[in-house]
């Protein structure tokens, strides 16, 4: 197994200059030939973290090698393509044209143009003018454009964000594709399910700090792995109860009670709940899924909106 | 540099909004500057009122004056089409977020910068040759068809001319691709830069030329340099609103040639050094 390194950061931190501190202390490393899913929720980081890595913004301390170079570097940006954020392009050029103008930039053939096209499924809408696409199909001119130099790394923003059902299982299958012919793929997202399924390993980001890393199985082995899940009521009463049997293992989602124990205490915490007059409607014990390991790990104080200088640490 | 400037020209030659740019300034040179000019001229209105005769004053128009005619629209309706014209050509690519894009290919910043820069070079020479050539070509039949005789500078005149041209064009088109960068809104450099042009330059450079303290400071600005620089080419006959110059010729090339280097330093130093999708 290679282990050679497509990204790999040291203490990578970017203070913007309205104070916020936005990624903090970063330390990412991700392998060539690996799908990596950078996840975390609103205002964690994530685009921030991306935009270090293509030399968009200059970190306030911290370095970072991103395809074997520092980032922004010709070396590091001849190997990577990206798609940060939003896709970017001239509204009044076609698609066509707009991806030569990036072939252009990029100095590759304008014969690699018609493939990247045709991989996204753009080839018959590419004459129209870009500002008369759907979201959806901006998205996929991103990745086109992404894809252009034929990229060992491959940076993409949130993939999938705009696009329907339909578009979202194709650009799954076109990363397995990416995968396959051997390139690395930095995606990050905030859905969960998303890097369940295409990503080899994730990092969970949150606050600008990176709070997990590994694959799949393993995060959610970390987090207590299963669950009991119980529908009471009332169930603030049950809640009490239980609080004071379990302390600190016991939270509230979606109106049931998560409980981290063992399932083997099923028997007894039913028990309990009855002899109490607690009506018990549904007792089971979860697999906990990813959702729930998430939350966990990027639990924060409900903020009305994240996204507006949440990013500060105390 | 080369990859960028490759990348521009195509940019430049599908955007619309250049064309017509490049449409109005024609426009205006060949409609106002020789066609109506001439024909209001050798019809003038009865209470046509000037020292100089229309008869005279019609000569403006014909080949021995081309230089003069072409270079005076150059520093107000040409330097405001060229504020326009390089300020959409950066200020744009923030508008439209395509300056993230750009810089994620492979040529570094200041790359990028001077493929920008090389073809707006280009594009101010090709718009300073068709207009003197049609312009020319519009004064040849002009005289022709008004049966007099006329002809043209010398050719050494007519390359120093162009070269003026050339110039004055490069420094606001320089002057808006700077102000586009350090704004990175295409309503403010545009506004920005106009309002220096008809404020600053036009009306205090008007009112207050001979005021002292100002004076000196007026004659530091590119409208002021690039006027001692049109005024050099001088009519056949007494303008009656040739003013005096604040600056002599030579000075006036030189500033303006400092200005067009300062406005490139500075863009490619701002761009270099900040953030891009942040602040
Ligand atoms: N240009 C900017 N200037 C100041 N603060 C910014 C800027 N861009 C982002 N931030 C702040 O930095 C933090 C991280 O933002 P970032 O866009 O990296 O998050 P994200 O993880 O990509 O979120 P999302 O999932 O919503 O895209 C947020 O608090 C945000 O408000
Ligand atoms: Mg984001």
């Amino acid at each position: 197994m290679a282990q050679a390194l497509a990204v790999e950061t040291h203490g990578l931190t970017k203070r913007y200059r309205t104070g916020v501190l936005a990624v903090n202390d970063l330390d990412l490393r991700v392998r060539a030939g690996e799908v990596y899913g950078f996840l975390g929720p609103n205002g964690a980081g994530k685009t921030t973290t991306l935009r270090l890595l293509s030399g968009l913004l200059h970190p306030t301390s911290g370095t970072a090698m991103v395809a074997g170079a520092s980032p922004g570097s010709p070396a590091s940006l001849a190997r990577m393509g990206a798609m940060v954020e939003t896709p970017a392009f001239y509204p009044y050029l076609s698609g066509r044209d707009n991806l030569r103008v990036v072939a252009r930039y990029a100095g590759v053939p304008k014969s690699r143009i018609e493939p990247v096209l045709k991989l996204v499924d753009l080839t018959d809408r590419a004459r129209h003018k870009f500002k008369t696409y759907s979201t959806g199909m901006k998205q996929r001119l991103g990745v086109a454009a992404a894809l252009l130099k034929g990229p060992d790394l491959l940076i993409l923003d949130e993939p999938t964000s705009g696009l329907d059902p339909q578009g979202t299982m194709e650009m799954r299958a076109l990363i397995k594709e990416l995968k396959q012919g051997g390139r690395t793929v930095l995606l990050s997202s905030h859905l969960l399910n998303e890097v369940e399924l295409t990503c080899d390993r994730v990092g969970v980001i949150a606050k600008g700090k990176l709070v997990a890393e590994g694959t799949v199985d393993e995060l959610r082995a970390r987090s207590g792995g299963r669950t009991l899940r119980i529908r009471a009521t009332p169930l603030e009463q049950a809640q009490r109860s239980l609080e004071s049997l379990l302390p600190e293992q016991v939270r509230v989602i979606d109106g049931s009670l998560i409980l981290n124990v063992d399932h083997a205490q099923a028997a007894s915490i039913n028990r309990r709940l009855v002899s109490e007059g607690i009506d018990v409607s549904e007792l089971r014990v979860d697999e906990q899924s990813l959702e729930d390991v998430f939350l966990q790990l990027t639990e924060t104080p409900t903020l009305p909106s994240p996204a507006t200088g949440g990013g500060e640490q105390r | 540099m080369i990859a960028s400037f490759r990348a521009e020209t195509l940019k430049a030659r599908k955007r619309w909004a250049n064309w017509i740019l490049f449409g109005i300034l024609m426009l205006t040179l060949l409609l106002f500057g020789y066609i109506l000019s001439y024909v209001i001229l050798k019809h003038p209105p009865r209470n046509f009122e000037s020292p100089v005769p229309a008869s005279v004053l019609i000569r403006a128009v014909f080949p021995e004056n081309l230089l003069a005619n072409v270079l005076s629209p150059t520093s107000t309706i040409g330097a405001a089409i060229m504020i326009i014209l390089g300020g959409l050509s950066t200020a744009s690519e923030f508008g439209w977020l395509t300056v993230q894009t750009i810089l994620i290919q492979k040529p570094g910043r200041a790359a990028v910068l001077l493929g920008k820069l090389a073809n707006l070079a280009v594009i101010t020479f090709l718009v300073s040759v068709v207009a003197l050539g049609s312009a020319a070509l519009t004064s040849y039949l002009l005289v022709t068809i008004d049966g007099s005789s006329s002809s043209w500078p010398p050719v050494s005149v007519l390359l120093k001319g162009f070269g003026a041209l050339w110039l004055e064009l490069a420094v606001w088109t320089a002057f808006g691709m700077f102000l586009g960068i350090a704004f990175r809104s295409t309503a403010a450099a545009i506004g920005g830069g106009l309002t220096y042009l008809f404020v600053l330059e036009a009306l205090i450079g008007q009112l207050l030329r001979e005021t002292a303290g100002i004076k000196e400071v007026l004659r530091f600005l590119p409208g002021v340099n690039a006027s001692a620089v049109n005024a050099s080419f001088r009519l056949t006959f007494r303008s009656p609103n040739a003013g005096t110059q604040l600056v002599d010729a030579t000075r006036g090339w030189i500033i303006l040639m400092i200005y067009l280097v300062l406005f490139t330093i500075l863009a490619i130093v701002i761009f270099q050094r900040r953030d891009v999708g942040g602040s």
